[in-house]
């Protein structure tokens, strides 16, 4: 599903003449299946979400392929990502990244409607996903409106409306208390587990870690499997 | 996304910054006023002077002023009738009048009354046909008989009268019918320079009809109108030439005055009609109303810079909203429609209300201007004038809509790329 080979990548810091480069991915090396949920935990900066938006097509890598089912994605142009994205991924970020002007049913419309779908369609489909993940309650609540836990399930329902098969989460419960992050954590055990989505975590976390099939830590650029995990 | 969705989202985001885009909208409708408004006074001038030239003249009358034929010009008298039977035998030409004037002073005399006057000699036959009508009595059917104009009664003037006239003091003139009654016509040739004084010469004619009032109150009609017959009559007599000769043809319509006007023009002709007068006016007001909308434009691209500064800020503002909408997959063209449809809108919004407010405008300076000149003027002056100060044709919306939303959509161009420009990683660190 998945296939991330040999990427490289580096920022410039500084001005021009004077530029100093960091390396932050130097060799990383990873293959996801379908279904699987794969953890990939990392001291602060050491490049996680450089990771995550080289793979979601937000930046462009300097060396080295992503393959998303079967396309290479830097090929892309930037009008094909955008469509690539809408059909291919979900994302789950760590402050929800809401629309403030829109309330939690018309938040999760947003990507259908950037679709195009009609709207007694998507009308239905919304409600049944928020029914499913316990929103029908707060649906007309601005996200001022809610806790972080109803937040994030918001945007976890507003990741999965498109039936997007792949879900990126970059710190998905970052902002949330032990007792929210829990109730999230089997949110995702059981929409991967329902629907068999799969998912890409990037924590700090060790029990955020722990639901994933897999997990690896980034460390000094490269990707090392999780057995390390007790070494902290 | 649907246009309907898009609509909405559009109309949410205005919502949001209600007062900005008020304001916003405001200045559009100021700007997009202005330019109608000062324009419409280019379109009321036209139409208030083209009235007025269209009401003081024979409309379908053209003038045929002479002719040439590459190097030889004839003046109207020396036209061949042969040419001027073709001219009346063509489409939309309902008669061709030919009027002859001696080359002299005519007087006219009943009794111990008299009054300058024309002498019009005409075919009655065609004068009619070019709608010629009486106001009572008939159509002369015998060689002395005339027709006189309808003011001839009341110019008919004792000495006395003629000095208490001149006094200021009303006078009554010849007092019933002149229906029936004999009037001496007293024909005195122009003198030229060096010229001794000519004899004149005294004819007799029965007066049979009175013509009709002429269309405006501002003409007096003192002629007197004889069959073209008399022409070499009352040349051979006072032993002139020629004499002058007006040629008019009359064409059925207003509107085929012009192709009637060309027609005559490639055969030759020195012509002159209403339409000629028109065609350099226009011009003019042309190049005025160009100018007006000109100037009026500035105002709208004023307003520009409001919307210009409203959109830079909402997209700004909104760098977020915008990343996160990229990042779930929407289309840069799609981002940069919405931002150009809201400065769109708000063109669209403070030009429907600038058209609203300048029919308003338009209908009160229509009103009050008027009153202020007329009343400056004085009230006899006042009767009878008309003026039009504003008028706004539906052209005129046309050209300022199209103006003013386009100059909108200019002004959102850049603020709308900056949009799509925006990126992804950068907005998604913004903090909420
Ligand atoms: N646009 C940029 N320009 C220059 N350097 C950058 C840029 N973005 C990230 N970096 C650097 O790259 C490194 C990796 O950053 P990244 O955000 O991927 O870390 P992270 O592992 O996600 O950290 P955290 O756990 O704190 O979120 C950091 O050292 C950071 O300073
Ligand atoms: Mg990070």
């Amino acid at each position: 599903m998945i296939k991330i080979k040999d990427l490289q990548h580096h920022f410039k810091i500084g001005k021009k003449g004077n530029e100093r480069h960091v390396p932050v991915l130097k060799s990383v090396t990873l293959e996801i299946g379908k279904g699987e949920i794969v953890a990939i935990l990392g001291k602060s900066g050491s490049g996680k979400s450089t990771l995550l938006h080289i793979l979601a097509g937000f930046m462009s890598p300097e060396k080295g392929s992503v393959v998303v089912n079967g396309q290479e994605t830097a090929a892309l142009k930037e009008a094909e990502q955008a469509s690539f994205r809408l059909a291919n991924f979900g994302f789950i970020f760590q402050n929800f990244q809401l629309m403030p002007g829109l309330n939690a049913f018309e938040n999760v419309e947003l990507p259908l409607k950037i679709k195009g779908m009609a709207e007694t369609e998507r009308k239905m489909k919304v409600q049944k996903l928020l029914e499913k993940v316990g929103l029908d309650q707060v649906a007309g609540h601005y996200p001022n409106e809610l806790s972080g836990g109803q937040q994030q399930r918001v945007s976890i329902a507003r990741a999965l409306i498109t039936d997007a098969p792949i879900i990126l989460a970059d710190e998905p419960t970052g902002s949330l208390d032990s007792e929210t992050e829990k109730e999230i954590l089997l949110l995702i055990q059981s929409l991967n587990k329902k629907l068999g989505l799969t998912f890409v975590i990037i924590t700090h976390d060790e029990e955020v870690a722990a639901v994933a099939d897999r997990q690896y830590r980034l460390h000094d650029g490269e990707l090392v499997k999780g057995e390390q995990r007790h070494a902290v | 996304m649907q246009f309907k969705d898009q609509i909405d989202f559009i109309r949410q985001h205005m919502k949001r910054n209600k007062l900005r885009v008020a304001t916003t909208i405001l200045a559009a409708t100021m700007g997009c006023a202005f330019l109608i408004v000062l324009a419409s006074v280019g379109f009321g001038l036209h139409q208030t002077i083209t009235d007025d030239v269209l009401d003081n003249n024979m409309v379908t009358q053209i003038e045929v002023a002479g002719k040439t034929d590459g190097d030889t010009e004839l003046a109207p008298a020396d036209i061949p009738d042969a040419e001027l039977q073709q001219i009346k035998g063509m489409e939309h030409v309902i008669a061709v009048v030919e009027r002859n004037q001696p080359e002299a002073e005519a007087e006219i005399m009943i009794g111990n009354r008299s009054t300058y006057s024309q002498v019009v000699l005409s075919s009655m036959e065609e004068e009619q046909k070019a709608g010629f009508a009486l106001s009572e009595g008939k159509m002369p059917a015998k060689a002395g008989e005339v027709v006189v104009g309808y003011h001839m009664a009341e110019r008919l003037l004792t000495e006395a009268e003629m000095e208490k006239e001149a006094n200021g003091e009303e006078v009554e003139g010849f007092a019933g019918s002149l229906i029936g009654q004999t009037v001496e016509l007293e024909l005195t040739p122009f003198l030229n320079e060096g010229e001794e004084r000519t004899e004149s010469s005294t004819w007799e004619f029965v007066v049979t009809g009175i013509a009709k009032e002429p269309a405006k109150d501002w003409m007096t009609d003192v002629a007197i109108y004889a069959d073209s017959s008399w022409a070499p009559i009352f040349n051979e007599e006072l032993g002139l030439e020629k004499g002058f000769k007006n040629i008019l043809v009359y064409a059925d319509e207003l509107q085929n005055v012009g192709g009637i006007t060309d027609a005559l023009k490639e055969d030759g002709f020195y012509v002159y009609s209403v339409t000629e007068e028109l065609g350099t006016m226009n011009v003019f007001f042309t190049a005025l109303k160009a100018g007006l909308i000109f100037v009026g434009t500035i105002a709208v691209l004023i307003a520009s810079i409001g919307i210009f500064n409203t959109m830079t800020m909402a997209v700004t503002e909104r760098t977020r909203e915008i990343g996160v909408m990229k990042a779930i997959g929407a289309q840069p063209k799609l981002i940069r429609k919405l931002f150009l449809m809201e400065s769109a809108a708000i063109g669209l919004i403070g030009t429907a209300l600038a058209v609203v407010i300048s029919y308003g405008i338009s209908v009160l300076a229509n009103w009050l201007v008027p009153i202020i000149i007329l009343s400056s003027l004085g009230e006899e002056d006042a009767a009878g004038i008309s003026i039009v100060i504003s008028t706004i044709p539906w052209q005129l919306v046309v050209i300022a809509s199209a103006i003013s939303i386009g100059v909108a959509m200019v002004s959102g161009w850049r603020p709308a790329r900056k949009a799509t420009q925006i990126d992804i990683i950068q907005a998604l660190r913004q903090e909420m």
